[in-house]
């Protein structure tokens, strides 16, 4: 998959609004400094604030999608929402700020806070379009998650028998060099950036093995290769499957903690 | 919701009624004037081969035999008392007409029934109002009303062979003894008994083929003295799965009509086959060849048990010349055909679907769910909206066959004659006339098993419930996807998708497959 599509939006109205709105936002920001002096604390500085914080707030309820997608209709326009409502609400946390680096502790944890949730949350959107489109191109092999280990016993159980079926030759090859690493799952982090990765050199000795075994082996020698290779592509969907769950922690966790500070943000506006 | 206690009950009488099913012995069946026709010398091979398909059964008074708007796989012969036939309101028949689509999660086709334009290479029919109770056809019984079938009649084989919704439900006037036989030992005794065919014929000749003629819109506004003579004239024929049916390139001498089962119509494009559509009940072939006065332009195959109504190039020739305006109609369909065939050899994915479809049955389905595995997160939102949906139970697996980036779940392809419907003892599974979605009843439902057992794609699922039979062991109870029926928002698998990579659809409609397949 090409580096254009995956950055091809799924609803570009959504990306072209988003666009148009910082600009304005930008431009409404320029206009508005050229003219006064900007404070965050007042005006359209303090607009800009408090726009971003109830964004966050809407942002936070992503989860409320379920169980009708109410009021939104489907959980695809909740997702556009939730990605391009967040990436407008940075915009308005950096105007807000004046296009300037925060003074104290708070500030700084805000924004960076800020910063580091909105391009997790990019990643992640890369993430779901790259990850996908690469398993569905270059895997034949699709399994549920949780099922991956039990699948993988499965492939170990009939390669079992097969070896057992075959000649001596093949079945001290498959103890010795296969058995193990087909029982044991490894999803290496290469898949990430080729879905192939490993394969060709993993399944190099039945290769070199086709001229040791007798011709009435061949075919349980490919057969053995083919659940081989099987497990190879359940390794990596192991993986890719994981990133595709495990990329939520590096978002949610400090999203809530800048819901958190947000608070504390705004009591101590309102309370000095 | 039923109580343990009434389901037990349900259980109960259905365990009783498999007890009353006794097998058919052979001079039992010998005795019946049903099978007089057979030759003396072969009848006993005959039934013995058959044998195993039939069984007797006895019903009480008041029992169902058959129930309006299931599926039938069976023929009945009544051999002892009588049984009534009570013919529903007219409000369902309406309710067909205009098949209702919820939540837009189903695009309605815009194509009417048999019409000429719409139709493109093959006529698409539609069957107004269904009859299968050949000794007394719905259209003879007062709506409301009720018709009495006594010993010697046989009722049902119509839905069988055709697989049309049953009309009407049949009930027990008196205690009753059936003789049953399942559809293929009905095929077997139509092959090894011309008189027996001959029967079964003549029977859906008098009471079915007029109206199954008239939905075919070719011949809806045709005399009724046309009708009859093409009804008198016309073959009935039967082919077995794969048989060839008729050749590209042989000469055109007939014109069919299929009565049941599905036709692959393919056309050869070098020295590859290409698949341009298949035709199913009430679909039509061959006039585009026979006005031309062509050989065939495309093969014909049967893709299971097919069942024709053939009818000659000479009689249809004389339909044309008592009626222009039907000449009319097929020089519309031919060039619509022309046009469907030419897109067909220029669009092989087209082509290609269409074989997929008939290899992996989904032609069969109205309502397909398929998953976008190019854009699905596998974040499993898709199972856990259905769950949500059902009571914490989710109604398909994210699991099933896969054709390129695309994954057929194990989802209820809420099939054109859901075979699920046959033989359900209770009637707890149901398919309102006119509505895409099959359901099964948990209260009624006794998990008997027989619809899981009998769906070919494996879609149905027996779930353990809390509650326990007498003897301790769960009970079970058949679930399926119900297309979230009474949801006001469509099916939920496809709402609460955040990627918008679940998506159902009709195999009927190709051009929306594809469009969205591609």
């Amino acid at each position: 998959m090409s580096l254009a599509e995956v950055l091809r939006p799924k609803v570009p109205r959504n990306l072209h609004a988003t666009v148009a709105a910082s600009f304005v936002a930008l431009a409404l920001f320029l206009f508005v400094s050229w003219r006064w002096a900007w404070s965050p604390k007042r005006g359209l500085g303090l607009a800009f604030g408090i726009a971003a914080a109830l964004v966050y707030v809407l942002e936070m309820l992503y989860p409320a999608r379920r169980s009708r997608a109410r009021p939104l209709g489907t959980a695809l326009r909740y997702l556009q929402a939730h990605v391009y409502l967040g990436a407008f609400a940075f915009v308005c946390v950096v105007i807000h700020s004046g296009l300037r680096f925060p003074g104290g502790t708070l500030g700084w944890l805000l924004l960076l806070l800020s910063l580091w949730t909105t391009a997790s949350g990019l990643f992640g959107v890369w993430l779901q379009k790259w990850i996908p489109a690469a398993m569905a191109g270059g895997l034949q092999v699709e399994a549920l998650y949780e099922r991956i280990p039990e699948l993988v016993e499965g492939l170990v159980a009939e390669a079992d028998s097969l070896a057992a079926e075959g000649s001596d030759a093949l079945d001290r090859f498959y103890r010795q060099e296969v058995r193990d690493r087909l029982g044991s799952l490894s999803p290496s982090w290469g898949y990430l950036f080729d879905v192939r990765a490993g394969r060709e050199a993993a399944l190099d000795p039945f290769r070199r093995m086709r001229a040791y075994v007798p011709q009435e082996d061949k075919e349980r020698l490919e057969d053995l290769a083919s659940l081989y290779t099987d497990k190879l592509e359940l390794d990596a969907q192991l993986r890719l499957q994981g990133v595709l769950r495990r990329w939520l922690w590096i978002h949610v966790p400090p999203a809530g903690l800048l819901m958190g500070l947000v608070v504390v943000h705004v009591f101590a506006w309102v309370w000095y | 919701m039923t109580s343990g206690a009434d389901r037990t009950e349900l259980r109960r009488r259905y365990e009783e009624r498999l007890q009353l099913r006794v097998p058919a012995e052979l001079a039992a069946l010998s005795e019946l004037s049903l099978f007089a026709g057979i030759p003396e010398k072969a009848r006993d091979k005959v039934l013995e081969k058959v044998r195993k398909y039939m069984h007797f059964a006895a019903y009480r008074r008041g029992d169902v035999v058959l129930r309006e708007g299931d599926y039938g796989d069976s023929a009945y012969y009544v051999v002892k008392g009588s049984a009534e036939v009570l013919l529903g309101k007219p409000a369902a028949a309406d309710r067909r007409a205009a098949p209702r689509v919820r939540g837009g999660a189903h695009a309605a086709s815009a194509k009417g029934g048999a019409k000429p334009g719409a139709s493109g290479m093959i006529g698409r029919g539609h069957v107004p109002g269904t009859v299968i109770l050949s000794a007394h056809p719905a259209a003879e019984i007062a709506p409301g009303g009720r018709a009495v079938l006594e010993a010697g009649e046989v009722f049902g084989e119509i839905s069988a062979l055709s697989r049309y919704p049953i009309s009407a439900t049949v009930r027990a006037a008196s205690d009753l003894r059936l003789l049953q036989i399942r559809l293929p030992g009905l095929r077997m005794l139509q092959a090894a008994s011309k008189d027996f065919k001959k029967f079964l014929d003549t029977r859906y000749r008098e009471r079915t083929l007029g109206r199954h003629l008239r939905g075919v819109s070719l011949f809806e506004d045709v005399s009724p003295a046309v009708i009859d003579a093409v009804r008198e004239k016309a073959e009935l024929v039967a082919f077995q799965p794969g048989q060839v049916i008729v050749e590209e390139g042989a000469p055109a001498d007939a014109f069919f009509l299929v009565r049941g089962g599905y036709v692959k119509v393919s056309a050869a494009a070098g020295t590859s086959e290409l698949a341009i559509t298949y035709l199913r009940t009430g679909d039509f072939a061959g006039e585009a060849a026979l006005i031309l006065d062509e050989p065939w332009p495309f093969t014909l195959q049967a893709l299971e048990h097919v069942e024709l109504v053939k009818i000659t190039r000479e009689e249809f020739r004389r339909v044309l010349a008592a009626h222009p305006p039907v000449e009319e109609k097929l020089w519309a369909a031919t060039l619509a055909r022309l046009k469907q065939r030419g897109a067909a050899l220029q669009s092989p994915v087209s082509s290609e679907y269409m074989r997929m479809a008939m290899d992996t049955g989904l032609i069969h389905g109205e309502s397909v769910l398929l998953i976008d595995l190019a854009t699905c997160t596998r974040c499993d939102e898709c199972v856990r909206g259905c769950a949500d949906a059902h009571a914490g139970e989710a109604r398909f697996v994210r699991e099933g066959q896969r054709y390129r980036n695309w994954l057929v779940p194990t989802a209820c392809y809420q099939c054109t004659d859901p075979v699920c419907m046959v033989d359900c003892p209770t009637g707890a599974i149901t398919r309102a006339i006119g509505t895409l979605e099959v359901q099964i009843d948990p209260s009624t439902c006794i998990g008997c098993s027989n619809c899981a057992k009998r769906c070919p794609w494996g879609n149905i699922v027996m779930v353990e419930q809390e509650e326990t039979r007498p003897d301790g062991k769960p009970i079970e109870v058949a679930t399926k996807c119900d297309l979230c029926f009474g949801r006001a928002e469509g099916p939920a698998c496809v709402q609460m998708c955040p990627h918008g990579s679940a998506v159902r659809i009709s195999f009927k409609d190709m051009e929306r497959v594809v469009s969205t397949l591609k």
